[in-house]
């Protein structure tokens, strides 16, 4: 109890950090947003008028007062989930925005990464269960060459394959000319439209699982427990699964947690290049037009998803392995 | 239970031979042509050193070798079934409920992530019709026998300490009443105490039971202690079979005879132990002749040339043709060496005159009423755990001292206010400087590391105490150039003179080679020439020979000895075993939980203990004599 309270607390306690700095630092950067937009709007060489970008601050909700009621201010927004307005999508506010992209991509990711994992972990363990057959070696050959491939640049090729040459998936977009909702002809719409960046990532996202656990689970086999557990007359399929495979699962889940959080800037390129309307190519967007309150906010996100995962694969490493528990407790 | 002493073999070994074949490197045959049978409930010892191709012998026999390495020839017949070549299928039905094995290092032989009831019952669900409830009962029993409270049974293995899991493991052995038990080291690494009791609680169960045994040490004076018959193992071969009296009576192998040497009695007043020179063979090189050859002080013409069969000799058998044409004639002609019971070879020999002379000299180092508190937050709380209490003792220039204790005795803490690398909370460490007497903990900055090239280390395993990747001649011009400030032709010729210090001779043969081109005992001398490399003049030595093959620890301590005697260095030597405290040290202080309970001569501590804790000690080593 002691191990998950301490973990609850860290992550408490960062999330706070992240919350403040994010907070402080466009504070810190030179330049007025709301000059840079009016410049933005009117072109470089015209003459800034005073009383426009006064509009332009008003408009925007710029900040008043002290940094201290300012800060409270903005915790108080952060709670109510008032994330601003965005630039680039006036007068949508970014809580909006991303609210709209945000499924888009955790559907994909989440799909292709759990699907990604499990094929992962199941060719790692049964590679090194047959190690030196000729399984492992195409397994294994095979994804280190996979594995120097960019994610990207296999989605280029998938788009041109499949998408321009033979036409079978459609090449941009998350659905086409169907109303959203739940019925049959969008769900399809949407299926085909995310088939070709889900291959993208299928592609190369298990190679690391496969490694992984291969390369934990061969290092597991050598110890005495499984030699003991062999010796027990234990089947096969005990010895492969409950002593070894169980003990080699233990950094992956970690692993796993963590690349669920991080994923969320992963998928930029992949999702720019079939133009997916998620949160990766809204990123890319983001930076494109210099639009603070989307960026920033989607940059909360991403660090608090990190920090989310991070705690959920210390929790999750406390209950699979409990010497875990002691050492830290 | 009777213990059957005639009838039909449970495990018959037939001319087995083992043999690694890797892709990448030489092949070597690790068990060759070895024949021996061990009857129903019969206690059969195998002793060897590392190296020996016991523990290759104990996986083949359990079939389970892994490549590259496999049984090359012969049989192994376990009761009655031939299960050289039977597929994993059909040997699991032998497994575990008639073969079943403590392993070497057993601390991880049980699965961390699953609590020990599991373990047990995955097993006993195998092998038989228990289930539920009544497997739990069964567990229970099994943990009464080895003594285990049942609170434990749903623990983690994590949560047990080493020698209980090593009781688990016994008592998961014997969960479905085996026929035979292969027992591997299954103590190497205990406290002697834990150790002790462990092995007893094996012999008794296995008297109550009746099971066979096949313990495997290379402990000789335990697989005495225990054995019915022993057998003896070289470069993988079997080069003597007898009875366990037989053997301690009229060893005939001089290998065994070598082995018996390296124990002494302490409870003699001069101390006289052997050791066997050079090592063991390179067992992936093909060799002409007895193996054992190149280090035996008895060899012969003969042995050089014919590989001596292993033949029946008065009640057991040996493979040596001095020992064959001592006892079975036919040595016309041939000039044999005298027949001995002892090994002729290097002797370390310890006289009490010695003793009685290092403890009139000058101290050198006093620790006077030190205690040592650790404190450990936990949150508000404070932990406080007393290391060292009110202990008070002198190290002499030309004088050893023994520091006597099982682990968490507080031996390490003291070593390590010693070299300055703690402080004690109360008391006072005095080094008596040639400029003065100065308080250790005092020390800071410069003065700290002039005096930590007063005061060295010798550490426990002489494997991770060299760094990998120097040259044994760089080792040890690091000391050299940092506290003498040598350079050049001095620098060299200095490191040539340690090495051969430490008999590592000739120096030109070895300033050039790398740590792990070098035996244990020759890498222990480097560690401690490298400890002279400063001129000390004390050297805390930490356990170094607990980790060396018990042939050649005679040889470490002769060594130690010697500096004693020449470089007029004082050593704490700090160690758990009470039986070479007697060998090496003048003076003996025995540590309990922080407290110095006897002190006092060696030879008087072994002869006359008055404390309950030092005779626990003595009980506790094995001694067949």
């Amino acid at each position: 109890m002691r191990y998950f309270l301490r973990k609850i607390g860290f992550f408490v306690g960062t999330l706070w950090a992240v919350v403040t700095l994010n907070f402080l630092i466009p504070r810190l950067q030179p330049g007025d947003p709301a000059e840079l937009m009016v410049r933005r709007l009117q072109g470089k060489d015209s003459q800034l008028d005073a009383a426009q970008v006064e509009a332009m601050r008003s408009m925007l909700g710029a900040p008043d007062g002290s940094l201290w009621t300012q800060y409270w201010a903005y915790l108080a927004d952060l709670l109510r989930g008032d994330f601003g307005v965005s630039y680039t999508y006036y007068p949508f506010s970014v809580a909006e925005v991303i609210g709209q992209a945000i499924w888009w991509t955790v559907g994909l990711v989440l799909v292709t990464q759990v699907i990604s994992f499990v094929v992962g972990i199941v060719l790692g363990a049964y590679a090194a269960w047959r190690r030196n057959s000729k399984l492992d070696t195409v397994i294994t050959l095979g994804s280190t060459f996979l594995g120097t491939l960019q994610p990207f640049w296999i989605a280029l090729v998938l788009l041109y394959v499949f998408g321009y040459t033979l036409g079978w998936f459609p090449t941009s977009g998350g659905y086409s000319a169907s109303i959203p909702g739940l019925n049959m002809f969008f769900v399809e719409e949407v299926l085909s439209h995310s088939t070709l960046p889900a291959v993208a990532l299928l592609i190369v996202t298990p190679i690391g699982w496969i490694l992984g656990m291969r390369n934990t689970m061969i290092m597991n086999l050598g110890e005495d427990y499984i030699r003991l557990a062999k010796a027990k007359g234990l089947p096969d399929r005990t010895v492969a699964l409950r002593y070894a495979a169980r003990n080699a699962l233990l950094p992956s889940v970690t692993g796993f947690a963590l690349a669920l959080g991080s994923v969320l800037g992963g998928t930029i390129l992949v999702e720019t290049v079939f133009d997916y309307p998620g949160l990766g190519r809204l990123m890319g967007e983001a930076v494109q037009n210099k639009d603070y309150p989307l960026l920033q906010t989607l940059m909360l996100l991403t660090t608090t998803g990190v920090l989310i995962a991070n705690l959920v694969a210390d929790l999750l490493y406390g209950v699979l392995d409990p010497r875990a528990r002691r050492a830290e407790g | 239970m009777a213990r059957p002493t005639e009838g039909t073999a449970l495990l018959e070994v037939r001319n087995l031979e083992v043999r690694y074949e890797p892709k990448a490197s030489r092949s070597m045959t690790a068990v060759q042509d070895v024949s021996f049978d061990i009857k129903p409930g019969e206690f059969v010892g195998l002793i060897g050193e590392s190296g020996s191709g016991k523990t290759t012998l104990a996986t083949a026999l359990l079939r389970l070798l892994e490549k590259p390495g496999r049984i090359s020839n012969g049989t192994i017949t376990f009761d009655g079934t031939d299960i050289t070549h039977l597929d994993q299928d059909e040997l699991r039905e032998i497994r575990w409920r008639d073969l079943s094995t403590v392993f070497q290092s057993s601390m991880n032989s049980l699965n961390p992530v699953v609590r020990i009831e599991p373990q047990f019952r995955d097993a006993i669900e195998q092998h038989s019709d228990l289930r539920g409830d009544d497997v739990s009962a069964r567990v229970r029993e099994l943990f009464d026998m080895v003594f285990i409270d049942h609170r434990f049974i749903t623990a983690f293995p994590h949560e047990l300490s080493g020698g209980m899991k090593q009781r688990v493991n016994l008592a998961l052995a014997l969960a479905l009443d085996p026929k035979l038990v292969l027992l591997d080291e299954p103590t190497t690494g205990l406290d002697v105490v834990v150790q002790h009791s462990i092995l007893q609680n094996v012999r008794k169960l296995q008297e109550e039971k009746g099971f066979a045994v096949l313990f495997i040490s290379h402990d000789i004076g335990t697989v005495l202690d225990l054995s019915d018959r022993i057998l003896v193992m070289y470069a993988g071969r079997i080069v003597e079979s007898q009875t366990a009296q037989e053997l301690l009576r009229e060893p005939l192998h001089p290998y065994t005879k070598g082995l018996l040497g390296s124990y002494g009695d302490p409870r003699a007043e001069t101390v006289r132990i052997t050791y066997i020179p050079g090592r063991p063979p390179d067992l992936s090189l093909v060799s002409e002749g007895c193996s054992f050859a190149p280090r035996c002080p008895e060899k012969i013409d003969r042995c050089l040339t014919d590989y001596p069969e292993l033949l029946p000799i008065e009640s057991g058998e040996v493979a040596c043709h001095v020992a064959a044409l001592h006892r079975l004639g036919g040595a016309d002609g041939v000039e044999l060496p005298e027949r001995t019971r002892r090994f002729v070879g290097p002797e370390f020999v310890k006289t009490a005159d010695e003793s009685a002379q290092a403890r009139e000299r000058d101290i050198v180092l006093t620790v006077d009423n030190v205690t040592k508190v650790f404190e450990k937050r936990r949150g508000l709380k404070v932990d406080r755990t007393v290391a060292v209490a009110d202990t008070s003792f002198v190290l002499r220039k030309g004088a050893v001292t023994a520091l006597v204790g099982q682990s968490g005795s507080g031996k390490s803490t003291l070593a390590r206010m010693i070299t300055g690398i703690d402080s004690p909370t109360e008391g006072r460490i005095v080094f008596h400087a040639p400029d003065g007497d100065q308080e250790v903990s005092s020390y800071r900055g410069r003065a700290l590391r002039n005096y930590r090239s007063h005061v060295q280390m010798v550490f426990q395993d002489p494997y991770s105490a060299l760094n990998p990747t120097k040259r044994l001649g760089q080792i040890l011009e690091r000391p050299l150039i940092n506290y003498q400030g040598l350079k050049g032709d001095a620098l060299r010729a200095h490191v040539e003179e340690l090495l051969g210090t430490v008999a590592l001779t000739p120096a030109d043969r070895f300033v050039n080679r790398y740590a792990y081109e070098l035996s244990g005992g020759q890498r222990q001398r480097v560690v401690i020439a490298r400890a002279l490399a400063v001129l000390p003049e004390v050297i805390v030595a930490d356990e170094p020979i607990s980790s060396l093959d018990v042939s050649i620890r005679a040889e470490i301590l002769e060594l130690l000895n010697d500096l004693v005697q020449d470089h007029d260095v004082g050593i704490l030597y700090i160690t758990h075993d009470l039986l070479s405290a007697r060998m090496l040290a003048d003076d003996v202080i025995v540590l309990n939980e922080g407290r110095v309970v006897e002190q006092g001569p060696a030879l008087q501590v072994i002869r006359d203990p008055q404390d309950d804790y030092t005779r626990t000690l003595l009980d506790a080593v094995p001694n067949p004599f």
